[in-house]
């Protein structure tokens, strides 16, 4: 097998969150042709919250991870739609403002380290849809779904803003495409779009499961059995998310949230272990009886 | 009211990510498609640049104003003139850290950041499920490195409470 090899940019909140997503990443990757290069070193992506803070420690920080992987001669593989912005939009700045750029470098010096933009920045989803490619995925996938109503949740910073993603890559739709590779069927709702409501989750409590309940009403009519996302935000505002709402409206979904990476694990024959189970909030026992052993 | 600040938009304007402000002709675009606009009526972008334009610094900077956007970006992609209220809210937000306006629950994440290079720490809970499966400990961050940068931007300042 032809091995494609990135600089495998793990961030914060999977590690410390959501291991049962990284374990799924790590377990599939390698029998997809995928080989995964720890970044050693490599600090926060500077998402959100550090944003809002100051502008120049947001991009001294990212820049450090992209030159961290200039020097592996890697483009970088992130699991998390946060991570993905705020590298990919820092890659972008750096390169265009040549001001900013110098400003950027004369702080990275004090650590050994000079930008150069010679990284691209992808995210899972993208490395499966153009280096591994959908035939690929589909051959690996030896116990498919059986037409499990699933809808997708691609999370904001997959797409948006249009400018950072130069000729939208992996997007929506070649989403929708790698979820139906598995059996699964990708499921049309209103809300597709929207924002899951998490990055005000712990910020402002009552306005994340107000947006939340929002994209879950829209999921909910249109009758599906599960949500994918992945975004490891997304992930826990709609699973964990679920459970706030019920406490404070009484308002019960039960529907089950899977990643994608966990998606396709099952789907190539490869059984989530009892932790990783419990990870899931909404407990996921029903979707996996929806697969078919061939 | 509070009184004008003639200069306002400049300042906004002038501050990274802020350009924005200067393009909007406060049309509502921005306003018709946030999903925190939906849900509730203290946030509300249209009103928020026209309150920049006219110069409400106080009331833009000292309330919670700044902290309800979700940075989902879809204003900044529906904006006919590229005024890019979703990017100013950074420029906005920068601004209120330096008034020492900031939520608690950045403030967390921010000082997280400076003691371990992560926004997020490890709960008891993952590091043993981390063991469990074979995924070892948690990858090696150089935190040195990131104090040094955060010094050097005067980060770890910004995000003391009682300057």
């Amino acid at each position: 097998m032809n091995f494609v090899r990135y600089a495998f940019f793990l961030g914060c909140l999977i590690p410390a969150r959501e291991p049962n997503y990284e374990n799924s990443v790590r377990k599939i990757a390698p029998k997809l042709g995928v080989e995964l290069v720890e970044m050693d070193g490599a600090n926060c992506c500077a998402p959100f919250s550090v944003q809002s803070v100051d502008y120049i420690s947001w991009l001294a920080l990212a820049a450090r991870n992209l030159c961290i992987a200039e020097q592996m001669g890697l483009d970088i593989l992130t699991l998390c739609n946060d991570c993905y912005e705020s590298l990919l939009m820092t890659n972008m700045i750096l390169k265009e403002d040549r001001e900013t750029r110098e400003k950027v470098n004369a702080i990275l010096a004090d650590v050994g380290q000079q930008f150069k933009g010679k990284t691209d920045v992808k995210i899972f989803s993208d490395v499966l849809y153009e280096d591994v490619g959908l035939e690929k995925v589909k051959n690996a996938v030896k116990a498919p779904f059986n037409g499990l109503r699933v809808a997708v949740q691609p999370g904001c910073h997959l797409t948006k803003p249009k400018r950072i993603h130069f000729g939208e890559r992996t997007g929506v739709r070649a989403l929708g495409e790698l979820v139906e590779v598995t059996g699964a069927k990708s499921i049309s709702y209103s809300a597709k779009d929207a924002c899951c409501g998490g990055p005000l989750r712990g910020i402002n409590d009552v306005v994340a499961s107000d947006v939340a309940k929002q994209k879950l009403d829209s999921m909910k009519a249109a009758g599906v059995d599960c949500i994918v996302t992945v975004c490891p935000f997304c992930f826990l505002e709609l699973d964990r998310g679920q459970l706030e709402i019920k406490r404070h409206s009484k308002e019960e979904y039960g529907l089950p949230v899977l990643h994608y990476a966990e998606l396709l694990r099952i789907a190539m024959g490869m059984k989530l272990e009892d932790w990783e189970m419990k990870t899931h909030k909404i407990p996921i026992i029903k979707i996996l009886n929806t697969v078919e052993a061939k | 009211m509070s009184s004008l600040d003639a200069y306002f938009m400049h300042e906004v304007a002038n501050t990274p990510r802020g350009r924005g402000v200067l393009a909007c002709i406060q049309c509502g675009r921005c306003t018709s498609s946030c999903p925190v606009a939906k849900v509730i009526v203290e946030h509300n972008p249209r009103r928020l640049m026209e309150m920049i334009i006219l110069g409400l610094r106080a009331d833009v900077m000292l309330g919670p104003v700044p902290w309800y956007c979700l940075s989902c970006f879809t204003c900044l992609d529906r904006c006919p003139q590229g005024g890019d209220i979703g990017e100013a809210m950074f420029a906005i937000r920068n601004l209120a850290v330096r008034e020492g306006n900031i939520p608690e629950g950045i403030l967390t994440q921010a000082r997280s950041l400076f003691e371990t290079g992560r926004v997020v720490t490890s709960s008891r809970m993952a590091l043993i499920q981390r063991e469990k499966c074979g995924l070892g400990e948690e990858p090696r961050i150089d935190v040195e490195a990131v104090q040094k940068i955060l010094r050097k931007t005067r980060f770890d300042k910004l995000i003391q409470r009682d300057r």
